[in-house]
């Protein structure tokens, strides 16, 4: 009987002391539905994976993480509702954003005023950073994104005449401009700039184009559903000069669309995926298993946020928001999935190398890396 | 309050500003307009760019409202030319060339869109009632069109205009009316979402917003100042209170609409006052 | 050469237009519908070709399938959405049209994934056939000979048939028709059956040339489409083809020549705007006052 009591007493006290222990919540916004529920879909369930491993490694400072997300359909308003949502209904500290720029852009500084920490996992609108030091970037911008593929261009294929390929969007924007700002430099010529919608699919005039322009070297920027099909256009039209693709063409499903035209295309700052590292292979096989589909730099982007923001409690030693902004802002050589990050700069940008890709029999291969700080130096302010 | 709720009830009192807006010219004059967020667009262009460089609020609302007036008047001027579903294309067209044309004009922030557009100096709370006081002013206003000889003039040019002429309502000038009445409170709304945001970009100002927009029309009963208000109302919260089933959002809501419709064609106006008569073809 | 390719590539595309939007112009000269939802069926059609094409391993038997279905999805909506709205103003089966559009294509993302799906095997938008100095894959060849196949075998249904002559009497007078014992409602089905069924080979046509569909497919149909229909004159089907034509053409040319300056859609709808400024009642419609 007493033992009984006592085992009752001991459990009641068990429950109490997990109770008092309240869970870290992390908010999270993606496009789940609506246009881009592509890469929503990818960022929900790298953040789910991410949760999980965290909780496995034992949490955070003795306190479980909690995902609490919602849907943002990468539109602004919707943005703004969710940012207000998780700071005064939930109560979060700590938020980061799985969708693109518009929305990233609208919540930043709604978070930046309420003091909660915030990374923008891949939207690469230029002012997510500027609304405050609470906010972080973990993907590189667009121009150093384009003037490291006029270096890729002119150092490593050593090629001069070129045709551009951007599609309209504020990243297609962004990379164009900086790979225009660096051509001069490298005597690297622009016969031609193309550009195309997010809706299309067929490319004829443009393939057109790139044939008369003969060209020594093809640039392009673009998502799998854009950049599967111009690159199986353009070979398939008999173009045949090298193609250098963007970060966003790297998904296994420009391969899967393009077929055997995507061999021996370019994918400069892609995802180095089939490196040797236990971290990136558990992923890669947790992200199949649970979407159903490889992951790609999306899913790896959003992952390493939540590793870097947890990476940055434990080194606070502290849950308080200003705490861990300035501990993510100290970041030094930490290991992403698809890069080490060197460090941030003033402004909160990546500064880290670049990983050239290749398709090779179907599959992506590392070719190189570009280690040029002045290339890929994010802006200062 | 929470800023929760603020903010959801400063985009509530813009959809219904829109909204009514819309009926003017669709509802009361029977110019089938699918292309309201061109005006709306232009509305919080204009206002972001005067807010922008001269940080004056009421400068800024005046522009937005004058912005998307004058481009409906233009619209305007195209509706003599062509009818009904003609028209309705058309201004589909004149949605698309708005965003088309943004989006690749530097000076207007192409992909980038317009940032730190300055606040306006109210604060959150202080936006939002400014908001609602402007949608309650857009209401009341069609109230009283729809009373007035303007909006028996309108009724008569939406049913038969031949006819209309023969009361000596001369429909070319009532469309034209029509148009800039309702696109000049669609570019106050624009004005007013810029100051919100604080940050605009051209997706928002899409054929999608036109098409949600001209549900909430239909829904709210066509004609129907109140109907398209409510309609407004619900339409904005409506998905809000579906974040429990986040990923089947979208699907519940064309689901709704269709359901919805086809139970009560005659919109929320039909349902409240039993008649059908606005509705004949 | 340059422009050759220009004018094929507008060609193919038109083709492809014409397909999806015949049947929406046939459904709005019976019923004075924008049927809008036309969209969903084309997106239908297209995943349907390419999930049977892999399950079965033949893309023929892709396109049996979806002829079979879509005709089937759009006679269903017309009886349980537009029926009950027959005598609603314009704007209400529209937007129930819209409401269904969303569903499906929503539907859709659930059902088969948010990253779409491609063929397993596909060699036609690759392999390419060079016939007279102009490089054609065998999907954009396909598209040329089965359009041209359709509409032939369309021409001579309504001009050497007995329920195709009935059904074009349906189209330009129905109450003339009904007096001389046309069943209307045998009319409307065959209507929606055979425009379902255009827009269906269209979805697996693109599906084809793209090697890819995904749930957004029939987003730019659905306000395309509604532009060449306008174009062409609501009602008219000759006029749509003209319209398909011109507005390929119009964007092939236009996008490399003016694309930094407006995109794809807003060089469409401007070459949309001056012909109806020019021409209010499209290319083939008749003037209305």
């Amino acid at each position: 009987m007493l033992s009984f009591a006592r085992g009752l007493l001991g459990a009641f006290a068990f429950f109490v002391s997990q109770a008092a222990l309240a869970d870290v919540k992390i908010g999270f916004q993606a496009p789940l539905t609506g246009l881009a529920a592509t890469d929503g879909k990818s960022a929900k369930a790298a953040a789910e994976i991410a949760i999980d491993d965290l909780n496995a490694g034992g949490g955070v400072l003795g306190q479980k993480l909690e995902l609490i997300t919602y849907d943002d359909q990468a539109k602004s308003d919707q943005a703004i509702f969710t940012a207000n949502k998780l700071i005064g209904d939930d109560d979060v500290k700590f938020a980061i954003s799985g969708s693109y720029s518009a929305a990233g852009r609208a919540a930043a500084p709604i978070f930046q005023n309420a003091g909660v920490v915030f990374i923008s996992a891949y939207g690469v609108h230029p002012d997510i950073t500027k609304a405050g030091d609470y906010c972080f970037r973990l993907v590189r911008l667009g121009p150093p994104q384009g003037r490291a593929a006029a270096f890729f261009i002119a150092e490593s294929l050593k090629l001069k005449k070129a045709s551009v390929i951007s599609m309209d969007n504020d990243y297609g924007e962004a990379t164009l401009q900086g790979f225009l700002g660096d051509v001069d430099k490298y005597g690297i010529k622009v016969v031609n700039k193309y550009n195309y919608s997010l809706q299309d699919r067929q490319f004829g005039p443009i393939v057109a184009g790139v044939k008369r322009d003969e060209p020594e070297v093809i640039y392009a920027t673009g998502y799998f559903f854009t950049a599967g099909p111009l690159v199986a256009q353009l070979r398939a039209g008999g173009v045949k000069a090298p193609i250098v693709g963007s970060q966003a063409f790297d998904s296994g499903k420009f391969i899967d669309i393009a077929g055997a035209a995507a061999e021996g295309v370019y994918i400069v700052d892609g995802f180095d995926r089939y490196r040797k590292d236990p971290k990136l292979e558990h992923f890669t096989a947790e992200f199949q298993k649970r979407a159903g589909y490889p992951p790609e730099g999306v899913a790896a982007e959003v992952y390493s946020s939540f590793d870097i923001l947890v990476d940055a409690m434990k080194r606070a030693g502290s849950l308080e928001p200003a705490k861990v902004r300035d501990a993510l802002a100290a970041t030094k050589d930490f290991p992403m999935l698809n890069e080490t990050l060197i460090g941030f700069n003033k402004l909160h940008e990546v500064i880290m190398p670049a990983s050239v890709d290749v398709v090779k029999d179907g599959k992506f291969v590392h070719f190189s890396t570009i280690e040029d700080k002045k290339v890929l130096a994010p802006p200062e302010q | 309050m929470s800023a929760y709720t603020i903010s959801l009830l400063s985009i509530v009192g813009i959809n219904v500003m829109l909204a009514v807006s819309l009926n003017i010219i669709s509802g009361f004059c029977g110019q089938i307009s699918l292309g309201h967020g061109a005006f709306y667009g232009a509305g919080a262009y204009s206002a972001a760019l005067v807010a922008v460089t001269t940080r004056n609020l009421p400068l800024a609302l005046i522009a937005g409202a004058l912005v998307g007036s004058m481009l409906g008047l233009i619209v305007g001027f195209a509706s003599l030319r062509v009818r009904s579903d003609f028209l309705a294309v058309t201004t589909i067209g004149i949605n698309f060339l708005f965003t088309g044309f943004v989006r690749k004009q530097g000076w207007l922030g192409g992909e980038m869109g317009i940032s730190s557009i300055p606040p306006s100096g109210l604060g959150g709370t202080g936006n939002m009632v400014m908001i609602e006081l402007f949608a309650a002013g857009t209401i009341a206003f069609s109230l009283y069109v729809n009373a007035s000889w303007m909006g028996f003039a309108f009724r008569a040019v939406a049913e038969d205009e031949d006819a209309a002429a023969t009361l000596a309502v001369n429909a070319v000038s009532y469309k034209l009316v029509a148009f800039a009445l309702g696109t000049a409170f669609a570019g106050l709304a624009g004005a007013l979402y810029a100051y919100f945001t604080q940050f605009i970009n051209v997706d928002a100002f899409d054929f999608i917003t036109s098409v949600m927009l001209m549900a909430m029309v239909v829904i709210g009963g066509i004609g129907s100042t109140f109907g398209v208000a409510i309609a407004a109302v619900a339409l904005t919260l409506l998905p809000e209170t579906f974040r429990f089933i986040n990923e089947y959002r979208l699907l519940v809501f064309g689901g709704l609409l269709v359901l919805f419709i086809s139970l009560a064609p005659g919109g929320l106006a039909s349902l409240f006052h039993g008649t059908r008569a606005r509705l004949r073809r | 050469m340059f422009y050759v390719d220009l004018a094929v590539s507008g060609v193919v595309f038109g083709c492809m237009y014409a397909l999806m939007a015949v049947g929406l112009t046939l459904v709005y000269g019976l019923l004075r519908i924008l049927h809008i939802a036309h969209a969903a069926v084309f997106a239908l059609g297209a995943y349907v070709t390419v999930l049977v094409a892999n399950v079965s391993g033949s893309i023929l038997l892709g396109f049996v399938a979806a002829i079979a279905v879509t005709p089937l999805c759009g006679i269903a909506i017309y009886r349980i959405l537009y029926q009950p709205l027959l005598h609603y103003r314009p704007d209400v089966p529209m937007i129930a049209s819209i409401g269904l559009l969303v569903f499906m294509q929503d539907g859709f993302r659930i059902l088969f994934g948010e990253q779409g799906v491609t063929f397993v095997k596909n060699p036609l938008a690759i392999e390419s056939v060079d016939v007279a100095g102009i490089t054609l894959t065998f999907a954009q060849l396909a598209v040329l000979v089965v359009t041209l196949l359709i509409f032939v075998a369309l021409h001579l249904f309504t001009t050497r048939t007995r329920i195709g002559v009935a059904w074009r009497a349906t189209v330009s007078n129905p109450s003339m028709a009904a007096s001389f014992g046309v069943d209307a409602i045998r009319v409307r089905y065959l209507n929606f059956g055979i425009g379902s069924a255009l827009a269906g080979v269209a979805g697996g046509l693109i599906a084809l040339l793209n090697n890819f569909v995904d749930p957004t497919i029939g987003y730019v149909v659905s306000y395309k489409a509604l532009a060449i229909i306008v174009l062409g004159g609501l009602g008219s089907v000759r006029g749509t083809l003209v319209a398909s034509l011109f507005l390929a053409l119009v964007e092939s040319y236009g996008t490399i020549f003016i694309g930094s300056y407006l995109n794809r859609d807003a060089i469409a709808f401007l070459a949309l705007i001056l012909v109806l400024m020019a021409r209010p009642q499209g290319f083939t419609g008749v003037r209305t006052a």
